[in-house]
């Protein structure tokens, strides 16, 4: 936990020092009159201050053994590939249309954990997209959008 | 109208057809959802929140209650049956229901946490009936130095009940500030923190933060692991309790209600603490603490009606003060405001159609969860059994159409995998969601109640600590802060000594 905790407070003290040189550039305004930087600047402030405690208290902690890394013996890469493709179906939903995107989205995402069984990925995929727009577009009215195709 | 008239009207409400059939819906919905792992209360909550666009905010706020006291009962039929809780709140039930399952008795603790959970619910409303108003009233007299001074005891208690490090929740509270304020500044009126995208005017969605934050990051985490989960495999009879489990189990029922809904009301508390709580306090107290762990009905007693009625109790400081005192309750929060609701002192005057209809659908609730569940059982068990592998894809399909639907915006499913992202790094470098979805929520609120407390007091911090209720609520945040960090400091002192001898 060491190296995580060295590692994150090293984030959050960054991400502080952005939020903080913004905060400055919006204006923080005065105490009898606070400005839109006034909350964040403070919050920023303490981010940071917090971060370096957390920092010092990592690195000044004893700990047997050596630091499994972050992804040993984990499926990293199967998650790597579905935030690709959600990303690819968040960019391809206003182009394609919600049935063919939504139908390809779940071939994949069925398709990633069996991937043998191609006429089950299509028919799971196939039932989901139906299921979900038949509740969501025609009995919730929630509007998806139609694409090129038209449907 | 008087108390009683009033009752009479929040069920004429609650019986009007679609009200009804939302509150029905709503506690199917959360049931479901308290069985399946991956979308929680909040994102169910948050799926569902787009549909109720066309329909009146009383309709919106009994479906998402419904969906909340659903979770709660959910939740413990995966604890007995499969010894993964479904929710945090059902942490406690898997210790002493999964080994009374063990031992061919998931029935009677299936059956006594769903009775357990309908009284503690009854208790809880009813409470909810007695406190809500005079609480309003009195709210109706505190000012901006208050309302800062309450929010802030509230971050402070969601990070000192933590479940990991003190520290990173506070750190986690403040991000959640930071990420409140994105958008237009609620006094001038200008963008701030939007590097020049227009989506973010509005500020960041809280459904897509959500989503992300609990929905996509456990798929994500469940995805890196192995998928597989064994259901324990038995005959589920008698689901109604014996005497000896009825008489085992009363006192841990009554006693799990009221530390449920004492700490339910308090900002920061909320069912997964009560029900550690409550748990605790039975094996104190028990005269064979041996027992518990080894499949002790009053293991599963407590805990249950302790989330039940911290549930209906965490709606106190929401509906009369204005404060959500969890992350759930912030989504309550959002629901309201989005239908142009304010909640606050005068929520209960101005709306009584709305508080009344929402207490009277609670007990409806109760009473349908207990009718529907008990004989439904065996379906939430057959629900149990669907594969991971066809349970995920369609989850993240829900939280997608749930963060689409909200604004019609692609951005926003950008969001939600942006902090479901966020969030997955979050479980792997040990910090919470929970601060920073409160902080989130409470952010605007407090920045405002400081601006404007500065403004009257001409920038003199002493407002905050000349005013009797702010200086007690700060003074109690201060102290919990200091007992926080006092043991830290003991524990330095003590190496420090032995190091120089």
């Amino acid at each position: 936990m060491k190296t995580l905790d060295r590692t994150s407070s090293l984030f959050w003290l960054l991400v502080s020092l952005l939020v903080f040189a913004e905060s400055l550039r919006i204006g923080i305004g005065t105490v009898e009159n606070p400005g839109m930087g006034f909350m964040t600047f403070g919050a920023s402030g303490i981010l940071g201050i917090l971060s370096l405690a957390l920092f010092l208290q990592a690195s000044l902690r004893k700990e047997d053994g050596r630091q499994k890394p972050l992804f040993a013996g984990t499926l990293w890469r199967r998650v790597v590939f579905v935030l690709l493709a959600l990303t690819v179906y968040a960019r391809a939903m206003p182009v394609l249309g919600y049935l063919m995107s939504t139908f390809l989205l779940m071939s994949f995402l069925f398709w990633v954990l069996e991937k043998g069984r191609i006429g089950f990925v299509l028919l799971y995929a196939l039932l989901a997209t139906l299921f979900t727009h038949l509740v969501f577009s025609k009995w919730l009215n929630c509007q998806f959008p139609q694409g090129l195709f038209g449907f | 109208m008087d108390f009683f008239g009033s009752i009479l009207y929040g069920f004429q409400v609650t019986f009007q057809p679609i009200n009804f059939l939302f509150c029905g819906v709503g506690v199917l919905v959360g049931t479901l959802v308290g069985v399946l792992p991956g979308i929680g209360p909040a994102g169910a909550m948050a799926l569902l929140l787009p549909a109720t666009f066309k329909f009146s905010p009383t309709s919106t706020i009994i479906l998402l209650a419904g969906i909340y006291y659903g979770v709660q009962y959910g939740g413990s039929t995966t604890s007995i049956l499969v010894n993964i809780p479904g929710e945090a709140s059902s942490v406690m039930t898997c210790v002493d229901g999964h080994q009374m399952a063990r031992q061919g008795r998931a029935g009677p603790a299936l059956g006594i946490a769903a009775w357990g959970s309908f009284i503690a619910g009854t208790i809880s409303n009813i409470g909810l009936m007695l406190v809500a108003i005079p609480l309003a009233h009195a709210a109706l007299r505190l000012g901006p130095p208050e309302y800062f001074a309450l929010m802030c005891t509230g971050l402070i208690i969601v990070t000192y009940l933590a479940q990991g490090s003190v520290l990173k929740a506070i750190m986690m509270g403040l991000v959640g500030i930071i990420l409140g304020s994105v958008g237009l500044d609620l006094i001038s009126g200008f963008p701030r923190f939007t590097f020049g995208i227009n989506e973010l005017s509005d500020g960041i969605g809280i459904v897509p933060l959500v989503m992300g934050l609990f929905g996509v990051s456990e798929i994500l985490e469940n995805l890196e692991g192995n998928l597989q989960r064994e259901i324990f495999k038995t005959r589920i009879r008698n689901l109604w309790p014996s005497f000896k489990d009825w008489m085992d189990s009363k006192w841990a029922i009554v006693r799990g209600s009221l530390i449920g809904f004492v700490l339910g009301i308090l900002p920061g508390g909320g069912a997964v603490i009560s029900t550690f709580v409550a748990y605790a306090v039975e094996k104190k107290i028990s005269k064979n603490p041996e027992k518990f762990g080894k499949g002790a009905i009053e293991g599963v007693a407590a805990p249950e009606s302790a989330n039940n009625a911290s549930a209906g109790a965490s709606l106190i400081p929401l509906l009369s003060l204005g404060i959500p005192p969890n992350p759930i309750m912030a989504i309550f929060f959002s629901a309201l405001i989005i239908h142009g609701i304010q909640p606050g002192p005068l929520l209960i005057k101005q709306h009584p159609d709305l508080f009344w209809g929402l207490v009277a659908s609670l007990y409806l609730g109760n009473g349908l969860l207990l009718i529907l569940n008990l004989p439904l059982i065996g379906i939430w068990v057959k629900v149990l059994e669907i594969p991971y592998k066809i349970l995920f894809p369609l989850i993240l399909l829900f939280c997608l159409i749930g963060v689409y639907s909200m604004n019609n915006l692609s951005f926003d499913l950008y969001v939600m995998l942006f902090f479901g992202v966020v969030g997955w790094m979050m479980r792997k470098f040990g910090y919470e969601g929970a601060p920073l979805i409160l902080a989130y929520v409470l952010g605007p609120m407090l920045e405002n109640a400081l601006r404007q407390s500065l403004l009257i007091s001409q920038g003199s911090c002493l407002i905050f600590f000349t005013r009797p209720i702010s200086a007690v609520a700060l003074g109690f945040a201060f102290l919990l802060l200091l007992t926080t960090l006092l043991p830290h400091f003991k524990k330095r002192r003590q190496q420090y000594d032995q190091f120089k001898e």
